[in-house]
């Protein structure tokens, strides 16, 4: 039983290396040719959902089983949509509050499990896990240490300033930062294509990743951005995205990764007239002991659903509810962490 | 023997410069608004829509974001501090008759807004929006600025009922629907934008732009109400001629257009990148609000 | 041997080990207080179809018979968009019950848990249109 499944996820990390289709659960790989543009180029273009249910890690206690039968899968699938749907109200207010809204806000997608039955998203290392992360030096262990102090002051309500707040919060960057995870809302990419470039124009936030698949060179190392900067080349009909230069502010990449030595591979092959098969590759040295690879996939959702702007700094009221609120509660005697204490009571 | 070749060959040098001015005339020629002269009847390539092919970097430059009326040179917002830096240039008017027409009390807004460009205060959700230019604070600029903005952009024309255009300000975008039935089903910053073709001109109608944006740092404005349809017509392989009539029956006594051309980034591997201006405008939004340290 | 359903079933913490994404959304806890719910009919008075939230204001009319107004803060109007939804989906005037937690620092602002009509229909929970390019508007 260990062995099959083990052998199973063999088969299942050599099919998503070839860049293949990912085979359900029982069924032979289908031939699948994706259409090309009339300049020849595989044709990815459309709007794609990424929204799932599946975590991204492996969780404790689905044992090793890296693809899930049909009754597991159904299991699993009801399990998660108990965890994350928005619409139960059990587990008392600290718990509610944090549900936020009704589970008609958020994108329904994220509720279903890949068709594919995986029990993790990430599919190398085979036990489904991010790899164990590199002891940081006093220095990097520093600047840790503020971000998560300024992270402790807003998450008790009293940021100090602007900066106590995530970059997400403040608008400047969201889901666009590859690479691509599915969230709770918005999950949605367009990709449109043009004469030797393919571009992906995430919903949220705003902006156009323009790839050149012409084979000229990245930019200077010293000319560096958010989303850094990004050249594909095709692979058959797999498009290959190497993405350098990101900008030196820590606290932007994914578990906090170091800038100057991260490095990430985004591979899209169209698997299916209506679904792409996205992987990304992740490595940096000083923050994982190994790189680390998962495969999301895509789902074509237009014309029946399109893409709508997300601006975000521009009416982004709470920024100045966070930081008033925190001045008027410090006015009021709180401290971070710590509530003033209620008449009578001892502390 | 040496001068003389000399002036023989400035002979000729001149006769051809001679030639080539009497030449232009004996072909069609159409004169731009700038005075220049682009062959009528260009043809341009097609893209794989059949239609012509509008990819690249496209920028203009005039200086109709700081106004698009006829300017002086003007300092900048603190020449205390920045000296000529952040200085405005001068600039001729875009709009075709060089007024734009607004209606009386719609002026007095405009002065209005002017005055307090400089000027913001966040702190009441109700008047967020009440003052100060939105290009300052890094606000989505919308249609027509955000394609005279001192920035390129980049037009991806694939096949689908699909073109996009993205901006290097802000990294903002906007979605171009092909023959497109749905209204705007609510306001944008960058608005709502439906297209075909007519000919060889790519017609824009763009509805549900957020009231709140300008359309130049002079404070020239408009309401909800605001209806803008461009046209872009490529006049030669660097060249794309740009037109947009603005309505808004709430701010102008009639309608009334721009036009202005869009030249092709011709650099080698010349890419949009990035200008993601948010993190210049915490301070200014967001500084008031900081925790003060007791001294 | 234990089923893998008995597995699942048994796992109250299915997701523990799954890493904060590159992003989560905020905590609303950091904002709303949890020991401050408030449930309440309110007139719509007006409502901002904007990102990262929509905001809806309600008049709320007190046993005095004095009128406070409400910010509420609810999701992102895109979801509503996509199922073909507009600004004109709430009228000014529709009466709203709002279930949801106060802000921290005591203003009139709260998120909006959960919004429903007076006879108990959850509000936008349908749709009207899909807002594909051949539907007639």
């Amino acid at each position: 039983m260990r062995n099959r499944v083990l052998a199973s996820i063999g088969v299942l990390v050599a099919v998503v290396a070839a860049g293949l289709v990912v085979p359900a659960a029982g069924q032979a790989p289908k031939k699948y040719t994706a259409p090309k543009t009339p300049w020849g180029d595989p044709d990815l273009q459309g709007v794609w959902n990424d929204a799932t249910s599946t975590p991204l890690q492996r969780p404790g206690n689905v044992g090793d089983r890296g693809v899930l039968n049909d009754e597991e899968a159904e299991e699993f699938q009801k399990s998660l949509e108990h965890d994350l749907t928005r619409d139960r109200r059990d587990g008392g207010n600290a718990a509610d509050v944090n549900r936020a809204y009704n589970e008609h806000w958020m994108d329904a997608r994220r509720l279903k499990i890949t068709a594919d039955r995986r029990t993790s998203l990430i599919v190398d290392p085979v036990d489904g896990r991010i790899p164990p992360l590199v002891a940081p030096s006093p220095e990097r262990r520093r600047a840790q240490a503020a971000r998560a102090d300024g992270a402790a002051r807003f998450a008790a309500g009293l940021p100090a300033d602007f900066t106590d707040m995530s970059w997400p919060v403040r608008c400047v960057v969201r889901t666009d930062v590859p690479p691509y995870l599915p969230t709770i809302y918005n999950n949605n990419f367009q990709i449109f294509q043009s004469p030797g470039y393919v571009t992906i124009a995430p919903e949220m936030i705003h902006s156009a990743r323009i790839i050149p698949v012409d084979g000229r060179p990245h930019l200077n190392k010293d000319l560096r951005q958010w989303l850094g900067d990004t050249r594909g080349h095709w692979e058959g009909s797999t498009l290959v995205v190497e993405t350098r230069n990101f900008k030196s502010e820590e606290g932007v990449l994914f578990q906090g990764a170091n800038p100057a030595t991260f490095t990430i591979t985004e591979r899209f092959t169209r698997v299916a007239s209506d679904a792409i098969n996205y992987e990304f590759t992740l490595a940096d040295p000083i923050t994982w002991t190994k790189p680390w690879t998962a495969l999301i996939p895509w789902n074509k959702v237009d014309p029946g659903e399109q893409m709508f702007e997300y601006a975000c700094h521009e009416d982004n009221f709470d920024m100045v509810h966070f930081l008033t609120g925190a001045r008027l509660r410090e006015k009021n005697g709180e401290t971070a962490g710590q509530r003033p204490a209620r008449p009578g009571e001892e502390r | 023997m040496q001068l003389r070749r000399t002036i023989g060959c400035l002979g000729v040098a001149g006769v051809i410069v001679l030639l080539s001015l009497a030449v232009p005339p004996l072909l069609g020629q159409q004169r731009s608004p700038a005075g220049q002269q682009f062959p009528s009847a260009y043809r341009p390539p097609r893209a794989a829509d059949g239609h012509p092919d509008l990819n690249g970097i496209w920028q203009a430059f005039v200086t109709a974001n700081w106004d698009l009326q006829d300017h002086e040179a003007q300092p900048g917002p603190h020449p205390e501090l920045t000296g000529a830096y952040g200085a405005g240039p001068a600039g001729q008017s875009i709009v075709e008759g060089g007024e734009i027409p607004y209606k009386a009390d719609a002026l007095a807004k405009k002065k209005a807004n002017f005055e307090n460009r400089l000027r913001v205060d966040v702190s009441n959700d109700k008047t967020w929006h009440a003052f100060g230019d939105p290009e300052m604070k890094c606000y989505m600029p919308g249609v027509p600025r955000a394609t005279y903005m001192p920035f390129p952009f980049h037009i991806v024309q694939g096949t689908g009922p699909y073109i996009l255009m993205a901006y290097e300000f802000t990294s903002a975008t906007r979605i171009i629907r092909m023959d497109w039935k749905q209204a705007a089903p609510t306001d944008s910053w960058m608005g709502w934008s439906r297209g075909r073709w007519d000919a060889d001109t790519l017609v824009v109608d763009v509805t549900g732009q957020r009231e709140e944006t300008w359309f130049d740092r002079a404070g020239d404005f408009h309401s909800d109400a605001l209806h803008v349809v461009e046209r872009y017509t490529p006049v030669s392989p660097y060249h794309m001629m740009y037109e947009a009539t603005i309505e808004d029956p709430n701010v102008f006594t009639r309608p009334w257009k721009i036009s202005f051309p869009l030249y092709r980034r011709m650099e080698k591997n010349v890419q949009l990148l990035e200008f993601k201006c948010v993190p210049f405008t915490e301070e200014l939004l967001f500084g008031t609000f900081r925790k003060q340290t007791a001294r | 041997m234990r089923t893998f359903r008995s597995l699942v079933l048994a796992g109250a913490a299915l997701l523990l080990v799954v890493a904060a994404p590159a992003f989560a959304h905020h905590a609303f806890s950091a904002e709303f207080d949890a020991n401050k719910p408030i449930k309440f009919k309110g007139t719509v008075t007006k409502m901002l179809w904007v990102n990262p939230h929509a905001w809806i204001y309600v008049d709320v009319k007190k046993p005095d018979g004095t009128v406070e107004e409400w910010m509420i803060e609810t999701g992102t109007p895109n979801t509503l968009l996509r199922r073909g939804l507009t600004k004109e989906s709430l009228t000014n005037g529709t009466e709203i019950i709002v279930d949801g937690y106060q802000s921290k620092d005591g203003s009139r602002r709260a998120n909006g848990r959960d919004l429903t009509l007076p006879n108990g229909q959850t509000l936008f929970l349908g749709s009207s249109g899909t807002g594909a390019p051949n539907e007639k508007k």
